[in-house]
């Protein structure tokens, strides 16, 4: 299960698992995104190839209007997956 | 394998197979940084199969036992053509964000967090056979 939310900063918050079915279900959620959007990943469990495909593929297509995604507070073994992708070098990640 | 458990070939199954593993590190008392590799390992190599093994619709087994300080994790599909997944071409991790695509991480991924993985292929039956060292000293 993936809980998407907006927090009082603005920021969009992920609470659960971006497994395969949660990226298949949450894809419109993502494809409503414009601009730049800060994702908190503060309450991200777990992320499958499936969640970082949508996570690339949402951030490739606001970067191509100027904005993109900024990834917060990764959890470290998720933190770890980025930096095998060498998506650590894609996303602006803090 | 100590534990197989069936599951239809489809990726609405993940749920059951997360349950199923579950089941597991609870009974062998895998801590939480273990059994999220071989969650992500497993969800990788069912998915690959959805997607990729498709002339049968029979369920894949997939097969769990511990040995002291490794897990041995088998996935079955059944009466399918010969695919052969460490054939798919490796994903560049290095390439620019605008030659990139948003797919083809799955087997990078494991290939990374595994020790070992062999893929079988014999009588229409196809084996896949990986080994995850725990890095977590476990009761």
């Amino acid at each position: 299960m993936l809980d998407i939310s907006t927090g009082d900063d603005g920021s969009v918050r992920l609470r659960g698992r971006l497994d395969a079915v949660q990226a298949e279900k949450q894809a419109d959620a993502f494809a409503k995104l414009a601009g730049s959007a800060v994702l908190d990943c503060k309450e991200l469990d777990y992320i499958s190839s499936a969640g970082l495909g949508l996570l690339f593929g949402t951030h490739k297509r606001l970067s191509n209007t100027g904005g993109g995604l900024r990834l917060i507070n990764l959890k470290p073994h998720i933190r770890e997956l980025f930096a095998i992708a060498h998506f650590d070098s894609i996303f602006q990640i803090d | 394998m100590e534990r197989e458990r069936a599951f239809a070939k489809e990726i609405a199954s993940l749920e059951n197979v997360f349950n199923f593993l579950d089941e597991f590190f609870r009974l062998e008392t895998i801590d939480n940084r273990d059994s999220l590799a071989i969650q992500l390992v497993t969800e990788e190599l069912f998915t690959n199969l959805v997607k990729y093994n498709t002339t049968s619709t029979n369920p894949v087994v997939v097969g769990l036992e511990r040995d002291g300080k490794v897990v041995n994790l088998e996935l079955v599909d059944r009466d399918v053509d010969r695919f052969d997944p460490a054939g798919l071409p490796e994903v560049d991790v290095d390439a620019p964000m605008s030659q990139r695509q948003p797919g083809g991480l799955g087997l990078h991924l494991v290939r990374a967090i595994v020790d070992k993985i062999t893929f079988e292929y014999a009588e229409r039956v196809m084996r896949i056979h990986v080994v995850k060292k725990l890095e977590t000293n476990h009761a």
